[in-house]
């Protein structure tokens, strides 16, 4: 998988030759920030084996919350709670209705979707546009070290490292797999899946308050709906990056490679001049085959070949 | 306990389609005229067909997320088909055939690998997006012969839209093999416990195969059926349908877990759909009102559901005791 996206990421670099240039590698590290954290927010998801089609509005609401607030001129440490604690409500609503009602997360996401969305064009002013936000709200985006590496780039390795960490060495991560892989033994074993949920769920939120607010404060202007779609971006960077949609397995730094393997693609597709809507379509093909070979027993399925084969060549002497 | 409770829900949809009619007709009074209640069933011709084909699915645990752009996919090459070569035979034949091929792709992945419906048809649903998007670029295509509008628009008796028809037709059949029969048996089997059915010598892959094609070849039907009421095609279309079709569906007490169902419900559910869009159009509210209600009526519904089946549970864990 690791060769696979240094392969691409070489593949890239001869074809477009601008990201070798320094402010390639800004626009790049800057660009891809919110990607990690949202597809490291549903790796987590799809880990349990659930799913979040509404992460991609929620980033609209957390942006909206945060940006408003902004523009009120409070203190950037209130506006950022605001939107992680948007972020959280949004999240755990779809985690509880889930959870309560033993209703699938895919179709409850669905429809949160469609309320989002809704909800946006209806009951916000002015559809939730929010313009001229100014340092106040945009220092966190728009600055970087050294000229060279954006502040939300570090924030996104933080995250990353922080949430390798649990996976792998807290109790909550490895119950995470642990309900993904067999709810039953997870019971068993004293976990109890349904709080487990809540909580990823919650920690989605948290997660995706953190890419809405990396990805809002590198402009000075809020369109909520124009936030609709990331999910899709985010399911394909964590199922590319190994995660296995049926729950169970998968590492958050896949999860990560992911995110730059799926920036990198779109971004040289479009410089190499195709529209976007061939990303539509690229997209469901790259999540379709990358499901494919995650969920696929390819040991069985050589075995199984093998049969076949050793049948078919036996035959004629027999 | 089932049927009973079965009929229960049945009644409380029906009660709130009544009380939506009424309450429509209070704030709006032209609602009650004649030719605007037959006028609801003139707009959900679309969603009432693909809605029959994706009760099927869902009954089965599945779920079909791409039918609004397989709807989309096919109206494009229908209207690309007529505009290169004006030959309508030609086009309506193309699109069936690519809304087949859309549904049998779904199908085959859905059946020849591990991958889940969700994810497969949520892939497929950018796939086919992009399809229709590459195709028609910015056009739109417009300009079909009167003879394939009046498909579409044609009022039996002068008062009941064709649409209401082909509903009512669709509906018929769908009903009978979904009650009667060994297919509908079969579906709520998959539902229930797939392996069982395996077991015992049924090729459920087969089914699904088919009830997926099945799906995409009502899709590219409704697309037609659609567009000689819109009489122009573009990528705009379609783009809401998947909730309004599922939404019927959930609402009219198919589970999402598969196993349980009902196409009378589901038939309740797209006419629920069609007054409240009706209504809503009366009112002069917006689109996004009416998607925001049907996102909040479908996560109402799916608890409404969850709670009933909650008590059901309940009660028959009562009762087994006292039967034993």
């Amino acid at each position: 998988m690791l060769g696979l996206i240094v392969a691409a990421f070489l593949l890239f670099l001869s074809l477009t030759t601008n990201f070798s240039s320094k402010s390639g590698v800004f626009s790049l590290l800057l660009d891809v920030s919110p990607t990690i954290v949202g597809a490291i927010a549903l790796s987590m998801i799809i880990i349990t084996g659930n799913i979040d089609i509404s992460a991609g509005t929620i980033l609209g609401f957390v942006a909206f919350a945060a940006g408003s607030l902004s523009e009120l001129g409070v203190h950037p440490v209130i506006f950022m709670s605001a939107g992680l604690l948007m972020g959280m409500f949004l999240a755990g609503l779809n985690g509880w209705i889930s959870v309560t009602f033993r209703v699938p997360s895919i179709v409850v996401t669905l429809a949160m979707n469609m309320v989002h969305l809704g909800f946006y064009a209806t009951f916000l002013p002015n559809a939730g546009w929010v313009e001229n936000l100014g340092d106040n709200f945009t220092w966190l985006g728009q600055s970087r070290f050294f000229g060279l590496v954006p502040y939300i780039f570090i924030v996104a390795m933080v995250v990353a490292f922080a949430s390798m960490f649990m996976m792998r060495y807290t109790r909550f991560g490895k119950s995470l797999y642990a309900v993904g892989g067999n709810r039953q033994a997870a019971i068993y074993a004293g976990i109890n899946p349904d709080a487990t949920v809540i909580k990823v769920y919650l920690l989605e939120g948290l997660l995706l308050g953190i890419a809405g607010l990396l990805k809002a404060t590198t402009a000075n202007e809020i369109m909520p709906s124009a936030f609709q779609g990331r999910e899709m971006v985010f399911i394909a960077a964590a199922v590319v990056g190994g995660m296995n949609i049926m729950g169970g397995s998968g590492r958050i730094l896949g999860a990560v490679f992911g995110a730059v393997f799926v920036y990198l693609l779109s971004i040289t597709m479009i410089y190499l001049g195709f529209q976007d809507y061939f990303q539509f379509a690229l997209q469901g093909i790259i999540i379709l085959i990358a499901v494919f070979i995650t969920v696929t027993d390819f040991g069985q399925l050589r075995k199984s070949l093998r049969q076949t084969f050793a049948a078919a060549v036996k035959t004629p002497g027999a | 306990m089932r049927m009973k409770l079965g009929l229960n829900y049945q009644a409380m949809l029906g009660i709130l389609l009544v009380v939506l009619i009424i309450g429509f007709g209070i704030m709006e009074p032209v609602f009650f005229y004649p030719d605007v209640i037959f006028d609801v069933t003139a707009i959900i011709g679309e969603i009432g067909i693909m809605a029959m084909a994706m009760t099927f699915i869902i009954t089965t645990g599945g779920i079909d997320l791409s039918v609004g752009y397989i709807l989309q996919l096919s109206a494009i090459v229908f209207g690309a088909v007529f505009t290169a070569t004006g030959s309508l035979w030609l086009a309506v034949v193309l699109a069936l055939l690519t809304g087949t091929a859309c549904g049998f792709l779904n199908g085959l992945i859905i059946s020849k690998t591990k991958i889940p419906p969700l994810v497969t048809t949520l892939a497929t649903m950018n796939l086919f997006r992009g399809l229709s998007m590459i195709i028609a670029g910015t056009n739109s295509y417009s300009g079909f012969p009167d003879i394939f509008k009046k498909f579409s628009t044609i009022m039996i008796f002068g008062i009941i839209p064709i649409q209401f028809i082909y509903l009512l037709v669709f509906f018929i059949i769908f009903n009978l093999f979904y009650t009667r029969g060994s297919l509908g048996r079969n579906l709520k089997g998959i539902g229930f416990n797939e392996n069982a059915l395996v077991f015992s010598g049924i090729q459920t892959k087969r089914i699904k195969l088919f009830i997926y094609t099945l799906s995409g070849l009502l899709c590219a039907f409704a697309a037609l059926v659609y567009l000689g009421r819109l009489s122009s095609a573009k990528t705009s279309m379609g783009n809401d349908l998947n909730l309004q079709v599922i939404t019927a569906v959930v609402l009219g007490g198919t589970s999402t877990m598969g196993g349980v169902g009902s196409i009378m419900g589901t038939f309740i559910g797209v006419l629920i759909i069609g007054v409240l869009k009706k209504g809503f159009t009366l009112l002069n509210f917006s689109g996004n009102i009416f998607n925001f209600t049907l996102g909040v009526m479908l996560i109402i519904a799916l608890i409404v559901f969850a709670v009933l089946e909650a008590r059901k549970g309940k009660a028959r864990k009562q009762a087994k005791p006292a039967s034993s």
